[in-house]
């Protein structure tokens, strides 16, 4: 009865503590080309965590800046790299390219 | 192009501006020789170059997330050494000095290899646009020139202050400043999916944006987040917790010891 008891806790836990872990996050794809982000304007899941994977076409280094996400990484010229974000809750999130902020600006939405 | 070249580098070098201060002032307090900062300063140049350098190779490390596992492994060795250093500050006033030395230049040394690096990788795009060129130098300049005068105003309010009140005070900023490292860490493996990514927990952006220039300075010092996660608020309490607990719990620890004897 504890046994069955215990089992029941421990998956519960399990459940809590890692969402998404059985799962694989969705990707999707940005891509920076001329100092813009294609797309600039990306919708994904709610409460989901989701990967990025980022093309840069550049031969300049960028980097993904977001302070409504807590994100931030260097992508070298001409190379991919991958962030992941989320689980977010509906609404719209800023992101920009921290090297040429005047021109690489986009946006998630959640929904 | 002048103006966001200013910010980037203003960016990078505050945080390093003002810990570098906070030990310096730490340091003058106890009469410890200042000669470690340029040590590190120049370990930490070297060090910014190869990373710079090899960043390339490192970034498609562990499937593309090599750079979040780099960065914060440097971040918890700062928050180590960090905390290891204020243990024997605490505890040792006098002596000690070539190891309180050591472990400081470890600190600001791996700090300007993580900020300093992402000042060259900003750089490396300029170096071929003669037309620009001349104006991202002079921002990076200006930029570098503002954070170090930060970090120089710091230094010397500390040091101005009755010596009691400023090792108290240049501590409890040492204990922030470490804390937010510690958040930073937990927050880039998050980003590489190494830990378990959380809801956050509250937003005070409306009250004072990360952006603002506010913002940076706070972020800079105590590791400001407007959106903070539940794992990142426990690595800070944690980080807080090492250098404010931690040494009056040893030091309880030992004089428990030597009344038992």
């Amino acid at each position: 009865m504890i046994n069955k008891f215990n089992r029941i806790i421990f998956l519960f836990s399990l459940w809590v503590t890692c969402p998404g872990l059985v799962l694989a996050a969705p990707e999707f794809k940005i891509e920076i080309k001329n100092h813009l982000f294609f797309p600039s304007e990306l919708t994904v899941p709610a409460d989901t965590k989701v990967k990025l994977r980022i093309f840069n076409h550049d031969a300049t280094n960028e980097e993904f800046e977001s302070y409504d996400m807590n994100r931030e990484k260097v992508i070298m010229g001409n190379s991919q790299t991958v962030i992941f974000i989320g689980p977010l809750k509906p609404g719209d999130y800023e992101f920009f390219g921290e090297f040429y902020p005047k021109t690489a600006q986009g946006k998630i939405h959640v929904e | 192009m002048l103006l966001s070249s200013v910010i980037i580098i203003l960016r990078e070098v505050l945080e390093g501006a003002i810990l570098m201060s906070v030990l310096l002032a730490l340091s003058s307090l106890r009469g410890i020789n200042l000669r470690w900062s340029l040590i590190s300063l120049l370990f930490g140049i070297i060090g910014a170059l190869i990373y710079a350098a090899e960043f390339e190779t490192i970034s498609t490390w562990f499937d593309y997330v090599g750079q979040e596992i780099v960065n914060s492994t440097m971040h918890v060795i700062i928050v180590l050494f960090l905390t290891s250093f204020a243990l024997l500050y605490q505890t040792h006033e006098q002596s000690y000095t070539k190891t309180k030395n050591t472990f400081m230049i470890i600190v600001v040394a791996l700090t300007i290899v993580r900020e300093g690096s992402e000042i060259l990788l900003y750089f490396s795009g300029y170096l071929d646009k003669s037309d620009v060129l001349p104006s991202v130098i002079l921002g990076g300049t200006i930029g570098t020139g503002i954070g170090m005068s930060i970090g120089a105003l710091l230094y010397y309010s500390l040091t101005y202050l009755i010596p009691t009140h400023a090792k108290k005070i240049a501590y409890i900023l040492l204990a922030f400043f470490s804390a937010g490292m510690l958040a930073h860490a937990v927050t880039m493996l998050t980003q590489a999916d190494w830990l378990p990514a959380r809801h956050i927990l509250w937003n005070t952006s409306s009250w004072l944006e990360e952006n603002s220039l506010m913002g940076q300075l706070l972020y800079a010092i105590i590791g400001y987040e407007a959106t903070p996660t539940a794992t990142q608020l426990t690595a800070y309490v944690i980080g807080l917790l090492l250098l404010l607990a931690l040494p009056k719990l040893l030091e309880k620890g030992i004089t428990i010891h030597a009344k038992n004897k």
